[in-house]
């Protein structure tokens, strides 16, 4: 029988993403246990937001597999094209992009209603209740008939962590959704995250932010030229890397070593 | 120059250009019908993946954007009896070629805002567990209607404006009148300035709309 507390969560091997002629992924393995929070971090196109939106079945792949909580989700077939992605699995996944998360035309609380009544059947009712009370726990309580054009940005990406939420996911990716924000708002988005990493949320992060990466990594992966480079805990990948092209990124993205 | 104005004497036969006006106002609420509606379904056919439907879609985009509305109007009119034997009221005519015409640039604007629906709506969509019915209903399509109001309206109220050419095939609009009545009372300055004036009347709000419909866009876009 397998042991459900060490059991991966997510493995995957020999991942091949490729854009065109453009080889974006160059055969990544990787497992991840339930409970473990990997902030993926490395240079602009090294590939580390593709894996993201690969494993959340956003993209083909040219070749490789990914299984989730023990069941097949992506296998690569013969073309791109023809990639296997088991949508079911998918569901239990949730994802917050950089840009243009919410839906524009739906206010606060349709955007977060959405899904579940859509796609799970679930009574409108319920669903308003469950969404209330996340908008309350993320200080939102009085924004459910705002729309998107009226919240800061960082109000925003609060609203797409609900509502991603909504859908109860085993996993959470979060695709640099502090980037695009004023320094200002950062911090009130990656409290919400922290906060969902003390209820022991799995996640995935690509991030610029060190500091952020460091309070929240309980194991970082530095990405670079398709390859996981260096794969430890952050005392060791933030603080102390082994790998000299770690070591050159830590060095120009940290300015002072920790 | 030395001209007394009389505008009286078409202030006096305002009667028959409030008829115009009328049919004017028919035509344009027809053709917009025709035009709203069955430029939605072409440009879904210009998006198709399968040539056979993208192809005569876009050819008939194509052939109105590229031909004078006037032309497209004269067409109709003498063509379609003699190549069709086909014989349609002037008013429906005008209706079928205006609506055409507008057709075609509908198209173009629906295509255009379901285009510039961000990637990232879509990506959401997905993550979210939306299937493809699903992402197009609730998420594309609110998002490219509100984006192709502005347009539609610019266009509904274009074929308003361009709706005097039918004049020339005898439909008894505004501007047949205003023709009529500036030959009846020798006083084509007043008459056509009047006519003019009506059109401005009923366009001016239109565009003035148009412009805050854009402006509240732009707050809106994040």
């Amino acid at each position: 029988m397998i042991d459900r507390a060490t059991a991966p969560l997510v493995s995957v091997s020999g991942l091949q993403k490729a854009y065109g002629a453009l080889q974006v992924l160059q055969g990544i393995d990787l497992t991840m246990k339930p409970g473990e929070r990997l902030v993926v971090i490395g240079p602009s196109g090294g590939g580390k937001s593709t894996l993201l939106r690969v494993m959340m079945g956003l993209e083909n792949i040219n070749g490789g597999s990914i299984t989730f909580a023990g069941k097949p989700y992506i296998h690569a077939g013969a073309t791109p094209a023809k990639t296997a992605i088991d949508v079911q699995v998918r569901r239990s996944i949730g994802m917050v992009f950089q840009h243009y998360t919410l839906f524009p035309h739906l206010n606060v609380l349709q955007n977060l209603i959405l899904a579940p009544c859509k796609v799970r059947g679930e009574k409108k009712s319920a669903a308003t209740e469950r969404a209330n009370t996340l908008l309350i726990r993320f200080g939102l309580g009085q924004k459910a008939t705002a729309f998107p054009s009226q919240l800061s940005g960082g109000q925003k990406q609060r609203v797409a962590i609900a509502r991603a939420l909504m859908l109860d996911p085993k996993l959470m990716l979060f695709d640099e959704v502090t980037s695009a924000l004023d320094p200002e708002l950062v911090g009130e988005v990656e409290q919400v995250i922290l906060q969902l990493a003390r209820q022991n949320m799995p996640m995935m992060i690509v991030t610029h932010d060190m500091w952020f990466a460091k309070n929240i990594a309980s194991r970082v992966l530095f990405c670079a030229g398709g390859f996981i480079v260096e794969d430890g805990p952050p005392e060791q990948v933030l603080g102390a890397p082994k790998e000299e092209r770690t070591k050159d990124f830590i060095d120009r993205v940290f300015h002072i070593r920790q | 120059m030395n001209y007394s104005f009389d505008f009286q004497s078409v202030t006096r036969n305002f009667g028959p250009l409030l008829d115009g006006l009328v049919v004017t106002l028919q035509l344009t609420a027809a053709a917009n019908l025709i035009g709203l509606t069955l430029g939605f379904v072409v440009a879904l056919m210009v998006m198709s993946r399968w040539g056979v439907v993208r192809w005569p879609a876009t050819m008939f985009v194509e052939f109105f954007r590229c031909t004078p509305a006037l032309v497209q109007i004269v067409w109709f009119f003498y063509c379609v009896p003699m190549l069709f034997n086909v014989f349609l009221g002037s008013v429906t005519m005008g209706i079928v070629a205006l609506g055409l015409n507008l057709t075609a640039f509908n198209a173009e604007a629906y295509r255009a805002s379901i285009q510039a629906v961000p990637r990232e709506q879509l990506d959401a969509g997905i993550a979210l567990g939306l299937n493809p019915l699903q992402r197009i209903l609730y998420i594309v399509l609110p998002n490219a209607f509100r984006a192709s109001v502005p347009v539609l309206l610019t266009n509904g109220i274009g074929i308003f404006q361009q709706s005097a050419l039918v004049a020339i095939v005898a439909v008894q609009d505004l501007m047949y009148q205003g023709k009529t009545l500036a030959t009846q009372t020798y006083r084509p300055i007043e008459t056509f300035t009047i006519v003019a004036l009506i059109y401005f009347a009923v366009s001016f709000p239109v565009g003035q709309l148009v412009g805050y419909l854009e402006r509240r866009r732009a707050t809106l876009a994040e």
